[in-house]
């Protein structure tokens, strides 16, 4: 099966272990990995902080882009970003055009572990990490894209992996995108009460399934000066696998 | 007080927010156990979703057909020998209730919580009636005037930021002489008011529900003052904001429902009442009873993308699940409408001039959109003010635009982007710390970034940043890699 | 005072909404579901019992039963358990067909009524000096122990209010599943012009407030406790 990577501008940008990561999985598990090389954005920096206009042209871009390899699906490792491009129907409905074009981007994309979980019905990857790790949920992911589960059943998975819970897991970090950099005297007091809650469970490893989430509470550990490990899920599943393990689920839960 | 409780600016408020442990630590804990028993109460209840859009039905279908809905209900109202003003603004309405005060000869007022008689400044205009007394009957209202008309901090519990010790001494200026128990100092509180109820002679009350095809006005309340308000003084006055309609009294009981349990996470609250002026033969219940419905800026949001706010019953669950909210209470929004409600609903009312940093003051969690009861898409309303203020009114400062038309730019166009992920990792070069790190895996690419100029020194005022890898180095280099080998490999076979 | 300025008011938001006025009467409200009719709707007249029981208990009301016969004797003992020296009861057939009448005639305090023709001062004052009221009530829900109650010239809306206790009698076959079964039955008999109130009062337990520091206080403005008596045999 044919799958296009949506990679993301942040890990174009900053995090290239969080996009090979990816990608070695979804190859380990049978498809055949694409990238269209004028993907660049999903248009939320822009569209989020009200420069609607602005945005149509990235919006635009990636909807061509991304379709311009035909595939069977497209996968990001960003719960936030896919969710958007599910939202193109909704953003760009006044084009007939590019509406068209929306709906069947937003019929093949699928953010990482819902790929997993939901298309190749996989409950565990192989993976081995011998850890404490706690989990941060992103707003968008859950209750945008609606997938509270699949990140869950895969990382229970992960052989030696103890799974801490985290409280307040429904409170948001305090990224919000653009809201980081504006209004960073509300973000701060949102972020630190994540950093507490994160160290409250004794983790080593903070786990999520959206980077930025990630580079937002892992920059306010470093400038509190507090020991963690960030890892996206994907470098998780992907770490020392051991094919054998592997184990799929007939009939995954109900979202 | 208007809807604006201050003329402190934004910034301010939050950082003098952010220095109140106590209100902040309140507010964690209110959130956390509303939390709980919110959303056991709906759990309960059972198909949740199905209930939330039945709930936006009604609230909608009332919104399309507003005029004709309020009709019908100032007729029925009327029909019971009621009086219905319209008002068109806050001034009209609190003349109209002045002078019917002062017909009246009214000296004693008493209250019950009404968000919208905040709104129009009601108490104070009154209050400048020679020999008026007014009391307000709702606990927190109470400690609120008690107080030197202290602000409130939620629509739901007004004195969440206050706790015991100052709620005591402002008691003790009544007269109360017991300790800190909240039992104590409610059943003081009790007595104190007991006295003015009965010598009331106008009680005015908001107004949760107006039914449309009685005339009835249904009113929640868990403390049983609402009740007492419409039961002993003679003349009755109702305010309500011109959208608070229901069809019948079947849609009342269906939206009583998940009020009480999106407000208090209770079934139902203590008292849901529904009623009008009394009736031959009765011998309590208003006399002489005036609705007064206000438009107060509420017209603007009709025919916009903004028009669901009205659709809002006020259960306060958005300001319950707010992290915003929870770090910066109530006064941080500086508006009686705080939270996702209010950042959405203060600048239709008030201007994007005096609210128009409250649609910023969001991370667009989505955490208000998910758990409203009629389904509201605060959220995305919060993105529409923004795409008012930026796109329609260019509102912001000349560099921001600018630096956001480049984002724009920079995200979608195929080349510069590449010439971005080319040059970013020498561009940062002079701004690499030279502070070890105390978190792995996130700074692979020699070294990170505490201070950062222009638009990213707000990130970097809060969180160190990382550094893009060398341009040999990033995902698509990567990924170029890698596409080569299983090309090879291919070929190989 | 007329409404002279309605039309204008009306017209206005018409206007702003970019939508015609009347055009309600062709697109009459129809629910998009059931829920609030069907919701506990299946369960049996027991399983109602027992969840009003529990519903209310769970709402700070003290919960009890008596059949016709047995109610008197509940009655005195509640009365005298709250050493009250004043008692309020409505002017209400209801109290003649769950067998009081003796009861009325003998019982200590002796009672003062809401009176139909007793003045409106007088009646409230009866109400405000009330240590403990009994009420006749006309439904309790089953989901959220909620009693309801229509305001009659026998018994007023400061009846259930002013009182500092107040018991509920309501017959075992007046349970109902949840507030919409009741409410339907209110909203039939006013549209028939069987009833005619001013007031109808949903009542979920004793008066409380959160108000200081969230903590849970039991009677604020309202009757600081509270009983339900079912008659089994009603
Ligand atoms: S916007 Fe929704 S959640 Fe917020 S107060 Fe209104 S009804 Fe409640």
């Amino acid at each position: 099966m044919k799958v296009v990577v949506f990679s993301t501008c942040i890990v174009d940008l900053f995090f290239p272990n969080v996009g090979a990561a990816m990608v070695e999985v979804l190859e380990r598990f049978g498809c055949d990995t694409v990238m269209p090389k004028k993907q660049i954005c999903c248009g939320q920096p822009t569209f989020n902080s009200g420069y609607v206009v602005a945005s149509q042209k990235t919006m635009r871009n990636e909807v061509d882009s991304l379709l311009s390899i035909d595939c069977d699906y497209i996968v990001g490792p960003s719960g936030s970003c896919v969710n958007m491009l599910h939202e193109f129907r909704m953003h760009l409905a006044d084009d007939p055009e590019y509406s068209k074009k929306a709906e069947i981007l937003a019929n093949k994309s699928y953010e990482f572990t819902q790929f997993l979980y939901r298309v190749l019905h996989i409950i565990d990857a192989g993976a081995e990490l011998d850890a404490k790790a706690t989990f941060h949920r992103s707003c968008h992911m859950t209750r945008l894209l609606g997938e509270r589960t699949a990140p869950f059943v895969l990382l229970d998975h992960v052989k030696g992996l103890q799974m801490m819970p985290l409280p307040h897991i429904e409170n948001c970090c305090g990224f919000g995108g653009m809201f980081s950099v504006k209004e960073p005297e509300i973000s701060k007091l949102m972020v630190n009460e994540k950093v507490d809650d994160v160290v409250s469970t004794g983790a080593d490893i903070l786990i999520g399934a959206d980077q930025a989430c990630l580079m937002n509470i892992g920059g306010r550990f470093s400038r509190r000066q507090l020991p963690i490990k960030i890892m996206h899920v994907a470098e998780v599943l992907n770490s020392n696998v051991d094919m054998s393990r592997v184990r799929y689920a007939d009939t995954p839960a109900a979202v | 007080m208007g809807i604006s409780t201050t003329t402190t600016p934004f910034l301010t408020r939050v950082k003098e927010s952010e220095k109140d442990k106590f209100m902040q630590q309140a507010v964690a804990k209110a959130q956390d156990a509303q939390w709980d028993k919110r959303e056991a109460s709906r759990k309960e209840l059972g198909h949740w979703q199905d209930w939330r859009k039945l709930g936006e039905q009604i609230r909608q279908h009332v919104i399309h057909y507003l005029p004709d809905y309020l009709e019908e209900f100032a007729d029925n109202v009327e029909k019971r020998g009621g009086h219905v003003f319209f008002a068109q603004k806050d001034t009209d309405a609190v003349e109209y209730i002045t002078k019917l005060a002062k017909e009246k000869q009214v000296q004693r007022v008493v209250k019950s919580k009404s968000m919208v008689t905040t709104e129009i400044n009601l108490d104070k205009e009154l209050l400048k009636i020679p020999g008026m007394k007014l009391m307000e009957t709702d606990l927190a209202e109470f400690i609120l005037q008690s107080d030197n008309w202290d602000e409130p901090t939620h629509i739901v519990f007004p004195t969440l930021h206050k706790n015991r010790d100052q709620i005591q001494k402002v008691f003790e200026k009544l007269g109360y002489d017991g300790d800190n128990d909240p039992t104590h100092m409610a059943r003081f509180a009790r007595e104190y008011l007991r006295r003015y109820f009965l010598q009331a002679d106008m009680g005015i009350t908001g107004c949760n529900f107006a039914i449309a095809d009685s005339g009835l006005i249904n009113l929640v309340t868990n403390e049983g003052n609402a009740d007492l308000t419409m039961a002993i003084p003679k003349t009755q006055v109702v305010v309500m904001g011109m959208e608070r309609l229901v069809p019948s009294l079947k849609e009342a009981e269906v939206l009583d429902n998940m009020l009480a349990r999106s407000a208090v996470g209770q079934k139902l609250t203590s008292y849901c009442s529904f009623s009008g002026e009394q009736v031959t033969g009765e011998s309590d219940g208003p006399e002489d009873l005036h609705v007064i419905i206000l438009d107060n800026g509420r017209s603007k949001a009709l025919g916009t993308p903004f028009e669901s706010i009205l659709q809002c019953i006020r259960c306060g669950a958005c300001l319950n699940v707010c992290p915003v909210y929870r770090h910066i209470g109530g006064h941080g929004y500086g508006s009686i409408y705080p939270g996702p409600l209010g950042a959405v609903l203060s600048p239709i009312l008030g201007g994007y001039d005096q609210f128009g940093d409250l649609p910023f003051a969001s991370s667009l969690c989505g955490a208000c959109t998910e758990t409203c009861p009629v389904r509201i898409p605060l959220h995305r309303l919060l993105i529409k003010h923004r795409e008012v203020m930026m796109d329609k009114l260019k509102m912001d400062k000349p560099t921001t635009r600018e630096i956001m038309k480049t984002v724009g730019l920079g995200t979608g166009t195929p080349n510069l982007f590449q010439m971005a992920l080319e040059f970013d990792h020498m561009a940062t070069r002079m701004f690499v710390s030279k502070k070890p790190t105390t978190v792995q895996n996130l700074y692979n690419h020699e070294g990170h970034i505490t201070w950062a100029p222009s638009i990213a020194k707000g990130w970097t005022d809060v969180r160190d940043a990382p550094r893009p890898p060398k341009h040999t180095e990033n995902f698509r280099r990567w990924f170029q890699n890698f596409e080569e080998s299983k090309e090879a490999v291919r070929h190989g076979k | 005072m007329a409404s002279d300025n309605r039309e204008e008011f009306l017209n206005n938001i018409a206007e702003k909404a970019g939508r015609p006025r009347h055009q309600l009467a062709e697109h009459p409200f129809i629910p998009l579901n059931d829920l609030p009719e069907t919701t506990l709707a299946d369960k049996t007249p027991a399983a109602l019992f027992d969840l009003a029981k529990q519903n209310s208990q769970s709402i700070h009301v003290t919960f009890q039963t008596a059949d016709t016969a047995g109610l008197a004797d509940l009655l005195n003992q509640d009365i005298q358990e709250k050493e009250a020296k004043s008692l309020l009861l409505p002017t209400d057939d209801r109290l003649a067909e769950y067998g009081l009448t003796n009861w009325m005639a003998g019982v200590t305090p002796s009672p003062t009524y809401w009176e139909p023709t007793g003045g409106r001062e007088e009646n409230i004052q009866r109400a405000q000096n009330a240590d403990v009221a009994v009420g006749c009530v006309d439904f309790l829900c089953a989901e959220s122990g909620t009693i309801t109650v229509a305001t009659t010239p026998g018994q007023g809306r400061s009846f259930h209010f002013l009182p500092t206790h107040y018991i509920a009698l309501v017959p075992k076959s007046r349970i109902v599943p949840r507030s919409r079964q009741a409410m339907d039955w209110y909203d039939e008999e006013i549209k028939a012009g069987r009833l005619h109130t001013s007031n109808i009062n949903f009542i979920t337990g004793p008066s409380n407030s959160g108000d200081i520091e969230m903590v849970l206080v039991v009677g604020v403005h309202g009757p600081i406790d509270m009983s339900y008596i079912v008659i089994t045999d009603q």
